[in-house]
């Protein structure tokens, strides 16, 4: 049986600065994801990083900001932390390779992005996740990490009340293999297939978010998910970083006309008017890029992305855009330090909610939480993994294998999964989309319900364990269903408009009853709400 | 409209049968390849393995060859690869070992080829409070280069690496000149990187055929950046000690009589000191000499000092 002290699951930004930071702090290490790490999620974060490395900044001005973003549901100590770390976490990455762009001095350059006060984001080009990404790996293969990529795991193990390991299906061997540890840090990224359309990659299946979600650990503040208002997109999606919108670009209608101005508002503020300027008999909203100088060297992603997903030559036409699903605010409960209620299962990153981004997340800051907290939980875990001492796993891979089998077992229902996975996202753009009503709540729990059920009939012909996509597929798929039934009810039960959350039945923010986080918890088999306050 | 897929597949736990398997697909005009592919999983034979994550050309997971040439299934359109007939064939990427369908083996392909360059940077004030500074224009070149997906499809162009998998190849050649052209990266690390590449089966084995500029999606020139860390690696002195042998006795002979002294070659890039390497020459010394094929003895030819002359005018150039 494997045995490291720490064992990351998930191999994106957040995961490899864990690993990264548990093994500098001496731990023995392991990597599992279910992809290469450089294939990823956190590749598709284009804009930039925040960090106040301004004279015109400070760490105080940068808390400000998350705060006015996170409208009121943000836990001052997470805030606090980014906004103190920021700087020496960016400046780390410098030293250790990332090319951001320079200023006339050859100091790190800073962008606009959102609606920051200042210009903080630190970038490379328009692929500034892809870039830290890369450089996150080679300081990974520098620390002579194992990485078991293209692993998925199927289940965490518990020993008397605490993580011990985790079980994990090997996309090479076909094996089911036990990995015990010290601590598990869940880095699974978010759950944006929820949607469809959506801006992330297919992997982003909340799986993280179940594994802990079947410990009994809580997920916060799901209702808050983040639309991206500049996203191209039919059948495929082409996301234009918003800091274009800083740098000249203008969101137009089909005469022309400016129909959005950007300025001040907040991602969820720009894709609600984006939303609602595309739905005003107006016709379609496009971007126009061609107003941004220097087009071509700022956003060199942009036009590629644009030109092959949707055919356009960014640089001569507007791109039709509409606000896209993008990244959750909430996830799996945790401290600051990513310790969840769970002894020795700590969460970080996208799958995690720290307190951090409220019930909106400053753009510019997914990148930045990454890593700030990445390597502080990475150290967290590095030390409860010394003091809890090295144990074997005692749980075993059977009931994982029975499970397998029961999927594989074959016989058609005359579904499939893609038919309900597009059912689901369909339904989740419709009725958990910009705008939410009860009623549109309530018709979509039962919708999901009857999907899961559909779900819970539909096997997998292919016996085979040997990158059987259709089988990680189908653990995926219940992840991503049992985690919109609990979205929905979470978004039912916030009867208020708030951050990403608009219900049009509910227009006002509610301080008085709302200024909380909802908590999901599994009791008996179904999701629970409940709801927690704020921390100053 | 109406696509038939066809598509190379092979089968590792039935003693590793392949064949091609043909699926007809309903398809909207627009449809990417790797949209075809997802719907034949979901709807025909829920066996096929192909790789996609980021479905939009942002992370290099697709790889596949398309009609004979290698692409990525989620940039490709449908359209544009069905023209002549409405049929697709699809081939996992060449030169390397197929475990699954279109699932290749990446880790010998490409991600171990790529560790093995030594790809990181070992700063030694990597905790110091400000950064580096350095000129936009300089981060601008590194930024292109690192703009590299590590998909794999200049290996998959390579010349060489069907006949020498042991070759860096191409991409670990792109992914070592990030290091090289970043006016951040110096001494030691630099030092124990170039050994690698410059290793005899690194920088040199390149034929110069220029597949792999013509596969790179995002047209980074791996032939033009092979020829500058060569460039770099005579300026900057060979750090690879055989290597360095190999070169410093080749000049040598040419220098001193004119033309190339094989023997000499041989036996000082394996060096003088090296008597376990000198044995292991023996047998080709002796297989040569028995086939007559030992040169005989070296001397200065005509001309050699207006050679020596040449070479002493280049160094001083250098």
């Amino acid at each position: 049986m494997p045995q490291f002290d720490v064992l990351v699951i998930g191999g994106g930004a957040s995961g490899l600065r864990a690993a990264i930071a548990a093994k500098r702090a001496g731990a023995s290490v392991a990597v599992l994801s279910k992809v290469h790490p450089l294939r990823t999620n956190s590749a598709l974060s284009p804009g930039g990083l925040n960090a106040p490395l301004g004279s015109d900044d400070s760490a105080e001005k940068f808390a400000q900001d998350i705060r006015s973003a996170g409208d009121g549901l943000c836990d001052t100590e997470a805030v606090n932390i980014l906004a103190a770390d920021a700087a020496r976490e960016v400046i780390w990455l410098e030293r250790v390779g990332v090319p951001f762009n320079r200023d006339a001095e050859g100091r790190i350059d800073r962008r606009a992005l959102g609606s920051s006060s200042v210009q903080r984001a630190a970038y490379a080009d328009d692929r500034t996740g892809h870039m830290v990404l890369h450089v996150l790996h080679e300081q990974f293969q520098r620390e002579d990490i194992p990485c078991f990529s293209e692993w998925f795991v199927t289940s965490l193990i518990q020993d008397g009340g605490a993580c011990t390991g985790a079980v994990a299906l090997g996309h090479r061997s076909g094996q089911l293999e036990t990995f015990a540890a010290g601590a598990v840090v869940l880095a699974t990224g978010g759950a944006t297939q929820l949607y469809r359309p959506c801006t992330s990659a297919v992997g982003t299946t909340g799986d993280g978010l179940m594994l802990a979600y079947d410990l009994g650990v809580g997920l916060v503040d799901l209702e808050m998910v983040q639309f991206h208002p500049t996203v191209y997109s039919t059948d495929r999606t082409a996301l234009v970083s918003e800091a274009a919108l800083s740098e000249g670009a203008q969101l137009v209608n089909e005469a022309g006309d400016a129909v959005v101005d950007a300025a001040g508002l907040s991602r969820a503020e720009l894709a609600a008017a984006v939303h609602k300027a595309g739905h005003n008999g107006g016709g379609p909203v496009s971007l126009d890029l061609r107003p941004v100088a220097d087009l071509a060297s700022r956003f060199p992603g942009a036009l590629e992305v644009v030109k092959s997903m949707a055919g356009i030559d960014a640089s001569q036409n507007p791109v039709p855009v509409q606000p896209v699903a993008h990244r959750p605010m909430g996830g799996i409960e945790t401290n600051a330090a990513g310790e969840t209620s769970v002894s020795g299962l700590y969460a970080v990153g996208e799958c995690a909610h720290n307190g951090l981004n409220g019930a909106g997340r400053l753009p510019g800051n997914t990148l930045t939480e990454a890593v700030v907290f990445g390597k502080r939980v990475g150290e967290a875990a590095a030390s409860h993994a010394r003091s809890a001492g090295a144990k074997e796993a005692a749980g075993s891979a059977a009931r994982d294998n029975e499970r397998l089998a029961e999927i594989t077992s074959g016989g058609s229902s005359g579904d499939t999964l893609g038919t309900i996975h597009r059912e689901l996202g369909e339904l989740m753009s419709a009725n958990l989309g910009v705008t939410r009503t009860d009623a549109g709540l309530a018709e979509a729990q039962d919708k999901i319900r009857a999907l899961q059920q559909r779900h819970a009939a539909l096997r997998v012909n292919n016996k085979s364990r040997i990158y059987n996509y259709a089988l990680a597929g189908h653990i995926e798929l219940g992840n991503l269903l049992k985690l919109a039934e609990a979205t929905a009810l979470a978004a039912r039960g916030r009867a208020e408009s708030r951050g990403a959350h608009l219900r049009s039945d509910h227009p006002e923010k509610d301080d008085s009853n709302w200024k909380a986080h909802t908590v999901v918890r599994s009791q008996d088999g179904s999701p629970k709400l409940d709801t927690r306050p704020v921390s100053a | 409209m109406e696509v038939t897929y066809k598509i190379n597949r092979k089968d590792p736990e039935n003693g590793g049968e392949s064949g091609y398997a043909t699926y007809q697909v309903d398809l909207p005009e627009d449809a990417t390849v790797l949209d075809g592919l997802q719907k034949i999983r979901d709807e025909q034979d829920d066996s096929l393995a192909f790789r996609a994550s980021c479905c939009q050309g942002t992370c290099g997971e697709c790889a596949v060859r398309i009609n004979y040439k290698a692409q990525f299934t989620c940039t490709t359109r449908i359209g544009d690869v069905t023209k002549k007939a409405p049929e697709v064939q699809l081939d996992p990427v060449r030169n390397i070992s197929v475990i699954k369908d279109l699932v290749f083996d990446m880790d010998a392909f490409t991600w171990d080829k790529m560790a093995a360059v030594k790809p990181w940077m070992e700063p030694d004030e990597e905790f110091a409070p400000t950064e580096n500074i350095v000129s936009e224009k300089d981060m601008a070149d590194v930024r292109k280069t690192m703009s590299c997906y590590q998909c794999g499809l200049c290996d998959e162009g390579c010349a060489v690496l069907p006949v020498n998998f042991d070759f860096l190849g191409p991409g670990a050649m792109v992914k070592s000149y990030r290091f090289v052209m970043d006016p951040r990266e110096s001494g030691a690390q630099m030092d124990a990187r170039m050994k690698v590449v410059e290793q005899p089966q690194g920088l040199w084995d390149c034929v110069h055929c220029y597949e792999a500029d013509g596969k790179c999606p995002r047209g980074l020139t791996p032939s033009t950046k092979i020829m500058e860390i060569r460039d770099v690696s005579f300026k900057e002195g060979i750090k690879n000690e055989k290597v360095g042998r190999h070169h410093a006795s080749f000049i040598n002979s040419v220098k001193q009589t004119g033309w190339l002294d094989e023997r000499k070659l041989v036996m000082e890039t394996e060096g003088l000191t090296n008597v376990a390497g000198l044995m292991k020459l023996l047998p080709t010394a002796v297989r040569a000499m028995r086939r007559g094929k030992m040169p005989g003895r070296h001397e200065k030819r005509p001309g050699a000092d207006q050679i020596k002359r040449i070479i002493e005018k280049a160094e001083e150039s250098k």
